[in-house]
Order: C-alpha cells, then sequence, then structure tokens
C-alpha cells in the first residue's frame, strides 16, 4: 500500500498541482463562463446599430396608423421583458434578449403604382423598407405581408419590421371590430405562475421549476465531466510512461497491481479536487440566489456515492485502454465504444428529468456503467421519491460492476503494459482478461 | 560460494520464435558477470525473466532465494529500454524511483545530490529531465538502478549510448560496487568491456548458452599457446627457437606457436633472447575470439563470420 500511495501522490502532484491543470481545468471554464456571461453580450450589445430611417408602406390608412403607433411607443419604451412588437417567433425572442433593438422609423404612404421605384429606392438604401400589407391578410385573414429590404439589413432588423408589420395587421383587425388592442394586450397578458409543493413533513416549498430541471442536469454533468476529465488525464499518462519507456523502470520497483492501484487513487484525487471546485462554485451560485434549499443534504450524499461509483468505472475502462496502446492516436478505436456507452446518459437527460421514476430511466439505472449518471438524475430529479430499495440495488449493482471492472482493469493492466506493437482489438483485450 | 541469481532449465518463447532455450545460469555473491551475446541472443528476456516482468514458460528463476518480485527493493535494474518522465524534474525522478524502491524521504535528497557528483551531473537536479542529453539521461537512469543500495545489480546494456569518457565513469562505479561487495549481472555485446571489469561471464548465442565461468578459467580454457612478438628486424626468423612448433604472421605481429610439451614461459624467454624485440608476450584470447569460436562449434563457419562482423560493428 505504501508504494501503491507513493505513486499515487505523484500521480496527482503532476496532474494537479501544475501550471496545464490550473489553465485548463480552473481557469479556462471561468474564463469562457466569464466570456458568455459578460464579454459577448457587451460586445453584441455595443456592436447594435439602431433601426432608422424611412418605411414606406403600401396599405389601408388604419394599418399605416397601427404601424406608426407601434414605432412611436417602440422609441418612447424601448423593449424589455415583454417586446411590445411581440416579436412572436422564438428565434426572434432569443436575439431580442441578447439585444434589443432601438428604432428611429418615418412611415410613409405609398402607392401600387410607385412599386417600381420604391424598390429601387430601397435598392439603393434611400428607404429602409417597403411594406406591403394586403387588405385580404385584414379581412379575410389571407395573403400575406411582404417586407421588403435592402440586401445590407441586418437579421435583426428585418425581424424588428417583420414583427412591427404583424402586430399592426393583428392590431387593424382587432380594432375593426370595436376592440382596443391595448386593452386586448392587457387581458392577454398571462399572469406569473407560482408552483407549490406540498412536502411530506406537511410544508409548503416554492420551487423554480427551470431551476428544477437544470439541477439533475448539473449533478450529473458535474459527475461526468470530474469522473472523465480524470479518467482522460489516467489514459494520456499511461500511454505517456507506454510510450516512454519508464514503465519498465517503474515496474521494476512496484508491481503492475501497485501502479496501477496508485494511478488510479492519484487521479481519484484529481477528480475530487475538480468536483469540490466545480460542485463549490454551483453551490455558491445557489446561495448568492437563496436557492440553497433546491439541494438538500441527501443530494449530496448521494452524489458522493455516485460520484465514486462513476469515478472507479470510468478509472478501469480508461486506464485499461491506455495500458494496452504505446500511442494516443492507437486509443481512437478502442475508445469509439466506450464513448459511445458514456454519451447515452446524456442523451437521455430530457427524458429521465421529465420521468425520472419512468421505465426507461428505472431500467438503465440497473446497467452499469450508466447507473451512477442515471440515479444521480433520478434522485435530484425526483417529484416523488425514487423507491429505497432501487437506490439500494443501483448502489449493490454499481459497486459489485466497479469490482469486476477493477478485476478486468489489472488483467488487460497487467500484460498490455509490457505489449508493443500493433494495438490489440477489443477481443484481444478480452483474451487478455482471460490470460492474465 | 552460494548463488544470488540462480536460473535453473529455463525456456521462454514469444510464439514460434524460441528466445531462450534451457538455461541454466549461477551468479556467485559478490561477482561481478558478464552476460554476454550477440543482438537477439536472448539476454534481455533472460533479464526481463530474473527480474519476474516476463514469466519462463519453463524452468525456475530465484533472486535472493526467493522471487524478483518479492526482493525488489533488494534489486537495482536498468533496463535495455530506458525511460524517464519527460516533464519531470532531474532530482525529483530519481527521489520518486528510491521512494518506491522502499527509501525513507528522509536524506533522499542529499543522496541524490552526491550521486549526482559522483556521475558529474552536479547543476542537474533542477532540470527538467528532457533537458539533458541522451547520455546524461542515461547517467540519471544508472542512478535511479543504484541509488536504493541495493545487494544485486542487474543491468542490461549499460553503456549502450555512452560516449568512451562516461562510458569509463559508469564503468569504474560499477567496479566500486562489486568491491562494496555487491553482485552484479550486466549484459552487453560489447565484449570487450566486459573483459576489462567482469571476473565471471556467461556466453548466450540463440537463446542457448554457449560459455560460463570465471573469466581466468575461460581464458586457460581457449589458451591459444602462442607467443606474439614483434622484432626489431622484421625478418628475423625463430623457426630454430626451442618450443616453437610454427610461425605465423598475422596483424602486424609473428605469431609462434608454441609446441605442446614446451612451457609457455620458458619459450617467451627463449624467444627473447634469440634477438632484440619491440614486445613480446604470452597471446590470451580474447572474448571476441572466443566467442566466435563458440559460434563456429555450434552454427558454422558462416555464423561465425556474422558474429565476427557483429562484434565489430556493434
Amino acid at each position: 500500500m505504501g508504494k501503491a500511495l507513493v505513486v499515487a501522490w505523484r500521480e496527482f502532484r503532476h496532474t494537479a498541482m501544475t501550471k496545464a491543470f490550473m489553465f485548463g481545468a480552473v481557469l479556462m471554464p471561468v474564463l469562457m463562463m466569464g466570456i458568455f456571461i459578460v464579454v459577448i453580450p457587451l460586445m453584441v450589445e455595443s456592436n447594435q446599430t439602431p433601426l432608422t430611417g424611412t418605411v414606406a408602406v403600401i396599405a389601408s390608412a388604419d394599418v399605416i396608423g397601427e404601424l406608426e403607433d407601434a414605432f412611436a411607443d417602440e422609441a418612447d419604451e424601448p423593449p424589455t421583458d415583454a417586446p411590445p412588437l411581440a416579436l412572436a417567433d422564438p428565434m426572434a425572442q432569443s436575439m431580442a434578449m441578447i439585444a434589443t433593438v432601438e428604432t428611429d422609423i418615418t412611415i410613409m404612404a405609398a402607392h401600387t403604382a410607385d412599386l417600381a421605384d420604391l424598390k429601387e429606392q430601397v435598392r439603393r438604401g434611400d428607404l429602409t423598407a417597403l411594406m406591403i400589407i394586403d387588405e385580404a391578410v385584414i379581412t379575410d385573414l389571407e395573403g400575406s405581408v411582404e417586407v421588403l429590404v435592402p440586401g445590407y439589413l441586418s437579421p435583426n432588423h428585418t425581424d424588428t419590421l417583420q414583427s412591427a408589420a404583424r402586430s399592426a395587421v393583428v392590431d387593424t383587425r382587432l380594432r375593426r371590430l370595436g376592440h382596443e388592442p391595448a386593452d386586448l394586450h392587457r387581458l392577454l397578458k398571462r399572469p406569473r405562475t407560482l408552483a407549490l409543493r406540498l412536502t411530506e413533513d406537511g410544508g409548503e416549498s416554492a420551487e423554480n421549476e427551470a431551476a428544477r430541471r437544470l439541477i439533475p442536469m448539473a449533478f450529473m454533468m458535474l459527475l461526468w465531466v470530474a469522473a472523465f476529465t480524470s479518467g482522460n488525464y489516467l489514459l494520456t499518462t499511461t500511454i505517456e510512461e507506454k510510450g516512454n519507456k519508464v514503465m519498465e523502470v517503474l515496474l521494476s520497483a512496484v508491481s503492475p497491481m501497485q501502479l496501477m492501484g496508485g494511478k488510479i487513487l492519484g487521479q481519484a484525487g484529481v477528480s475530487l479536487v475538480m468536483l469540490v471546485m466545480y460542485g463549490g462554485a454551483g453551490m455558491a451560485a445557489l446561495f448568492a440566489f437563496a436557492m440553497l434549499d433546491l439541494v438538500p443534504m441527501m443530494h449530496l450524499l448521494y452524489l458522493a456515492l455516485y460520484f465514486i461509483m462513476a469515478y472507479f468505472m470510468i478509472a478501469t475502462i480508461m486506464t485499461a485502454i491506455g495500458s494496452a496502446v504505446t500511442e494516443l492516436r492507437d486509443a481512437q478505436s478502442l475508445m469509439g465504444p466506450a464513448m459511445l456507452l458514456l454519451i447515452i446518459p446524456l442523451a437521455l437527460w430530457p427524458i429521465v428529468g421529465e420521468h425520472p421514476n419512468g421505465t426507461l430511466a428505472t431500467v438503465t439505472g440497473f446497467i452499469p456503467p450508466l447507473t451512477p449518471f442515471i440515479m444521480i438524475q433520478r434522485v435530484t430529479a425526483a417529484t416523488e421519491p425514487v423507491a429505497a430499495w432501487q437506490i439500494i440495488a443501483s448502489l449493490v449493482i454499481g459497486f459489485a460492476a466497479v469490482a469486476v471492472m477493477l478485476w478486468m482493469c489489472a488483467r488487460i493492466f497487467r500484460i498490455g503494459v509490457l505489449a508493443q506493437g500493433k494495438p490489440p482489438g477489443f477481443m484481444q483485450l478480452l483474451r487478455w482478461v482471460r490470460m492474465g | 560460494m552460494t548463488s544470488v541469481i540462480s536460473v535453473r532449465d529455463v525456456s521462454k518463447s514469444f510464439g514460434p520464435t524460441r528466445a531462450v532455450i534451457d538455461l541454466d545460469l549461477e551468479v556467485p555473491r559478490g561477482s561481478l558477470c558478464g552476460f554476454l551475446g550477440p543482438n537477439g541472443a536472448g539476454k534481455s528476456t533472460t533479464i526481463r525473466m530474473i527480474m519476474s516482468i516476463f514469466h519462463a514458460d519453463r524452468g525456475a528463476i530465484d533472486v535472493l532465494g526467493t522471487s524478483a518480485l518479492n526482493a525488489k527493493d533488494r534489486i537495482g535494474y536498468l533496463p535495455e529500454e530506458r525511460g524517464v518522465y519527460r516533464k519531470m524534474r532531474v532530482g525529483a525522478f530519481i527521489e520518486y524511483i528510491a521512494r518506491l524502491k522502499g527509501l525513507p524521504r528522509k536524506g533522499l535528497r542529499s543522496r541524490v545530490e552526491q550521486w549526482l557528483e559522483r556521475v558529474e551531473l552536479p547543476d542537474a537536479r533542477q532540470k527538467r529531465c528532457e533537458e539533458l542529453s541522451k547520455g546524461m539521461q542515461q547517467k540519471v537512469q544508472f542512478l535511479s538502478a543504484i541509488i536504493h543500495d541495493p545487494e544485486v545489480i542487474i543491468l542490461d546494456e549499460p553503456f549502450s549510448g555512452l560516449d568512451p569518457v562516461n562510458a569509463q565513469l559508469i564503468g569504474s562505479i560499477i567496479e566500486e560496487l562489486r568491491v562494496e561487495g555487491r553482485t552484479i549481472l550486466f549484459s552487453t555485446h560489447v565484449l570487450p568491456q566486459a573483459e576489462r571489469i567482469c571476473d565471471r561471464i556467461v556466453m548466450i548465442d540463440q537463446g542457448i548458452k554457449v560459455l560460463d565461468g570465471p573469466i581466468d578459467e575461460i581464458r586457460a580454457q581457449f589458451d591459444p599457446r602462442v607467443i606474439k612478438v614483434d622484432p626489431v628486424e622484421p625478418d628475423h626468423r625463430y623457426d630454430d627457437v626451442v618450443g616453437v612448433a610454427g610461425v605465423e604472421s598475422r596483424d602486424g605481429h609473428l605469431h609462434l606457436r608454441i609446441a605442446d610439451d614446451a612451457q609457455p614461459t620458458d619459450v617467451l624467454s627463449a624467444v627473447v633472447a634469440h634477438g632484440p624485440v619491440r614486445s613480446a608476450c604470452i597471446a590470451q584470447p580474447t572474448l571476441d575470439e572466443i566467442f566466435i569460436e563458440q559460434v563456429f562449434r555450434s552454427r558454422g563457419s558462416d555464423a561465425a563470420a556474422e558474429t565476427r562482423e557483429e562484434l565489430t560493428h556493434g
């Protein structure tokens, strides 16, 4: 055990206490988050030019009036959380969330007879746009609205013009039926809802549904990233030791089992550092938004248990593959099937998150190496608790699988670390398991 | 004399290739044994089996009375394929291997510094391994094999890649370790080097042992009974010297064959008295010559010629 600990400490020290780790695993994610949260919106904002100029409109007078009102409102009150231009399509809404468009538009009534000339003016850029709103769109709810814009107009500005035209059409219809559009918009405004969950202890808890949906995903990603990053380090360091020919020196001092055990233990420390670091950042964020009650203590206990399981499962796969090849590119063919298997929990997230006690979630929760990734989603997502027997069974099955995978990995490692030449295929690895 | 390394009737094959065949080998305590043979003879395979890195297909191997697996901390091993952690600092690398060999942390740094001084790398401790030349890396690897003061030292081609100065330095350390009582087995295909420092040799060819014993006994066994003489007058004749059975001119010297019933020292005195000489000595067989003769016996003249070529050009 003493020698395995010496190996473990070197493995930990030369992975976690390096500039590369500090940059790749700590600074890089922080930088990326900073870029996405602060820098990109700022840059988008700074690049957003107002929509200005004259828009010629071929339509009935009341439609033109609605358009003038719409743009006048827009200029007075730039769109905030509920755009008055009712950017209906999701794409436009998301764009509007990134950067709202300021407008300073003059509406000019035009006639069909001047169509060719108007188009030419749009083409030249003298007009910002030309809208042709057929009367049939108002009266018969048929036909379409044409918005002609110059080639250079940005998609965001084009969306704004289209939305304005759509709103004007709807408001005109309402007004012709004797309604005040503003009143109807106010009436149609959907109220905020508050979901209160009645807990078993007789209390009520108000929960943020979005956060509730994201938390299982966050738990699984935390597990996945922490375990997988260390697994990757295990793969590369094992290949490096084989490639550098230092393996034989090591094996003259320690047994293959001590070496493998030490490496896995050392990288477990690295993985734990990442788990605590990212998990801690997440908890701090929840604390800052007073949402810490979304993560009860029990979830953290489950996280610890399933983390151990997930780490050892990935570590054994990566160590076995690393020991079998001499170059990183040779590992790709063996990594393919393993990656495919480990991607499954990510793909199943929407289903497991929505139906944590459904058949798919229940069954896949008992299939290693999916077990820890599926189960952590189930236990943190369940609107109704996962049955205790299922949690216990998943732990028993999972840790039994860890024992079997460790055993298989040890047998592959013992042969693989000294094997040179052509990398083995999957069947060859199974033969090594039998021989080892 | 007790054997520290004992190999009994060991065979090893890799697929259809028989790497080692029925090998017996005993290395007595305190000896410096050269394990010799051309490339591909089976030396490294045998050494790896001794180290329990490979398992023998058949036979038994003991090191210090047990398996090498149980005596790793008492054995120093320099493998044929050298390796270091490229990004690791030299001092940290040697300390790491020493810790794996069971040395306590206390006092380790000064021990490493002393040894680095000894191999003329006093400023290397803080350098990364990748910053060292190949020869320097080799010395670092050599240190990592002996840093834990092992009873048995097994070195696979310790001189390959070293320049003559560094080869001599490592050779002198190996001799010192022998004097201190360590048992040393080292393999090489460069026979003159082994000839200089070994007190015992084992020769292997195509997986089969062809020679084994103390170097003096082997030399006596292969004594050519020749006096090598370099006369001042090139035309000087020695046919009439008592005890000389024949004369042959070879390699710029005269080779006088000693008669079966004559004493070599008596013939040498007679030769010196016969006329002025620049040099005269009783010829000793070189390991190269002995080895080629053995190959000739077992594999025929063509193979012996190939072996001569291999030994000449390394």
